[in-house]
């Protein structure tokens, strides 16, 4: 058991080894290292939303079961949206994108950013929409481009999320649904390649019970 | 923790204070409000006012909050919105049920289809799309889907006037819809409700007409769904009408008549005869020459006119036909054909006329003479009386008018009825 530096109230342990976590209590954000608890500031709550996925959420993915360890939550002009970090007791991670009800789990893919688009795109320089690339033989195009700042964050997360955390995220599609996004901030730039699923497809348990809105039965 | 188990944000309208429950909250970006139709940006905590309006929408058969169970799940209806196209009009609901997602119900003249967004895009073939390896074929054109007014909560910035290209595909049984607008692109499966399903559901009672209404609506034109453009394309057509009936009232002048009787002997034409003298007072006239016979029967009489201008000696020349017959076949007794006929000269120039006509009378089936001798024949000669006016209308323009202004609100009534039998 570990306790929060700040309050004092007990850290759950979700058994990730990621650096940072954040307090339920004081909204402390806590570096780990080792066994030493470093405060670093405080971080946004996240703002109430109906999301049904909650941190303890697990779901089956292509046969490894992955649990909730935490989210962060952007904003952009016209909306919001989530990215669950989903984890197995083993390290490994996946990123579960959460939008109008709609879900998109990525892996990241450091190999695409030898793309010329995306190694542009890290040096700065936008794409613009309905501009390809191929990744895996399969033809993106550039959907949308946002400017995100982040609105609040829980639970366990591999970066810091402080008050002012902006990025920038490119998203792409394919014909057959698979989406790919590059996002770029101060630290650097990433690519993730993932589908798009409905809930349901992603075999839920424990999600969040929400007054008046029974478990529909396929998600029993 | 005690507000994450709830499943709605309360807010109130910063226009104008009313209560409102966003019931998606986190993914609805725009609200408009039930109360006031103000629209309000709802994506952040602090609510703003994106457009401010007086009053709400209204005429929506489902209202915000209706839940009902279709396939299988149940939904609730949070927003909705009045659409038009170049020729109709529709409504759509946003459906949401947190654990399922969005969903779409489109009511179109009373029937309703159930919308699901498409995660993966058809593929163009030519005219056609492919989805899932089934192939779906091009409905109609392209079309402009415009959005009228709305209320309730949606996931996009929204406002009245937002408009996108829709086209439709469709495949035995069920339809894809393709809208454009912005730069993006949403596919959305379509699948028709058979009739009741979202009334049970959801249960509303379908808005029932009283016996006055349909009467009403069946006497402006016989269409129960629509009357609201179609009466206003009648009245259209009828004002288009009457305004032509009095443009040519005005161009058509002062009357002036002359009037006076030919003969029209067999066998041979008579030549010349002079009626008298007509004057047409405008820069240009139509002039009407009309013959009426009496009680001659399988005879027709070739009448040629004309109208020679006394300074000019120019003549304007015309042609008329009085007829009539009769007999009897296997269907009975006939008569056919006409004692009485009118020859238009249009655009007769300005000046006085005398009418000359020249009458010949012939007899049918046979072309003979009739023997004079025998009393109970025609007489040798039929009497034709000649009437002559300037000033009067071309009322076969003003008929092919009426026919051609007629031709959109026909398509639309037979479109309409068409509809509401398939």
């Amino acid at each position: 058991m570990i306790h929060c530096p700040s309050c004092g109230a007990a850290l759950p342990v979700r058994g990730l080894s990621v650096p940072y976590t954040t307090c339920t209590h004081c909204q402390s954000l806590i570096l780990r290292k080792g066994q030493a608890l470093e405060e670093i500031g405080k971080v946004a709550e996240v703002p109430f939303d109906i999301s049904p996925i909650r941190l303890g959420t697990r779901f089956t993915i292509a046969g490894i079961e992955y649990t909730t360890a935490g989210r962060v939550r952007w904003g952009w002009s016209s909306g919001s949206w989530n990215e669950w970090l989903l984890a197995t007791p083993g390290g490994e991670s996946r990123w579960l994108g959460e939008a109008m009800g709609l879900y998109m789990l990525t892996a990241e893919r450091p190999d695409v950013m030898t793309d010329p688009l995306a190694r542009a795109f890290a040096e700065g320089r936008d794409p613009l929409v309905g501009q390809g690339l191929e990744v895996d033989g399969i033809a993106f195009e550039v959907s949308d481009i946002k400017q995100a700042e982040c609105l609040g964050s829980e639970g366990d997360l591999p970066f810091p999320t402080l008050p002012g955390w902006s990025m920038t995220n490119v998203d792409c599609r394919a014909p057959g649904g698979e989406a790919l996004s590059l996002q770029r901030d101060a630290e650097g730039t990433s690519a993730w390649l993932g589908t798009w699923h409905e809930l349901s497809g992603l075999s839920p348990r424990a999600l969040r019970e929400i007054e008046g809105w029974p478990l529909p039965a396929a998600l029993r | 923790m005690t507000e994450a188990q709830k499943g709605t944000r309360t807010l109130s309208c910063p226009a104008c204070g009313g209560t409102l429950e966003v019931r998606a909250a986190g993914w609805s970006v725009n609200l408009a409000c039930r109360y006031c139709g103000s629209i309000l940006d709802v994506s952040r905590p602090e609510v703003q006012i994106i457009e401010r309006h007086k009053r709400a929408a209204g005429q929506f058969s489902l209202p915000l909050g209706a839940r009902g169970s279709l396939f299988d799940t149940e939904w609730e209806v949070i927003g909705a919105m009045i659409r038009r196209g170049p020729t109709d009009r529709w409504r759509e609901y946003l459906l949401f049920n947190p654990y399922v997602g969005y969903r779409w119900l489109v009511e179109w003249e009373g029937e309703w289809q159930f919308g699901t967004p498409l995660l993966d895009r058809p593929e163009a073939k030519g005219d056609s799309v492919v989805w899932r390896s089934q192939r779906f074929r091009q409905e109609d054109d392209e079309s402009e889907a415009v959005t009228g007014s709305l209320v309730g909560e949606f996931y996009w910035r929204v406002a009245q006037g937002d408009s996108a290209r829709a086209r439709s595909y469709v495949a035995r049984d069920f339809m894809l819809s393709c809208e454009e607008a912005g730069g993006e692109i949403n596919w959305t499966q379509l699948v028709a409700l058979s009739e009741g399903h979202v009334e049970t559901a959801f249960g509303i009672v379908p808005p029932r007409m009283s016996r006055e209404r349909q009467s009403a609506l069946y006497a402006r034109g016989g269409n129960t769904r629509k009357p609201d453009d179609l009466g206003r394309i009648c009245l259209l057509v009828l004002a288009s009408a009457i305004l032509a009936l009095l443009a040519m009232i005005v161009i058509a002048g002062p009357v002036e008549r002359v009037s006076g009787t030919v003969t029209a002997p067999f066998g041979s034409a008579r030549e010349g005869q002079k009626i008298g003298a007509i004057t047409v007072r405008r820069a240009w006239q139509f002039v009407t020459v009309t013959a009426s016979g009496e009680n001659f029967d399988n005879r027709w009489i070739e009448l040629d006119y004309r109208l020679v201008d006394r300074t000019t000696g120019q003549s304007i020349d015309g042609y008329g036909l009085s007829e009539h017959y009769s007999g009897s076949d296997s269907d009975g007794a006939w008569t056919e054909g006409s004692r009485s006929a009118s020859t238009l000269f249009g655009q007769v120039p300005r000046g006085t006329y005398d009418l000359y006509v020249d009458a010949a009378a012939h007899s049918w089936p046979v072309d003979t003479v009739p023997d004079g001798s025998n009393p109970w024949s025609t007489p040798e000669a039929i009497e034709i009386r000649i009437d002559a006016r300037t000033g009067s209308l071309p009322w076969g323009n003003w008929w092919t008018l009426v026919i051609l202004l007629s031709i959109y609100p026909c398509v639309l009534v037979w479109r309409r009825f068409r509809n509401q039998n398939s």
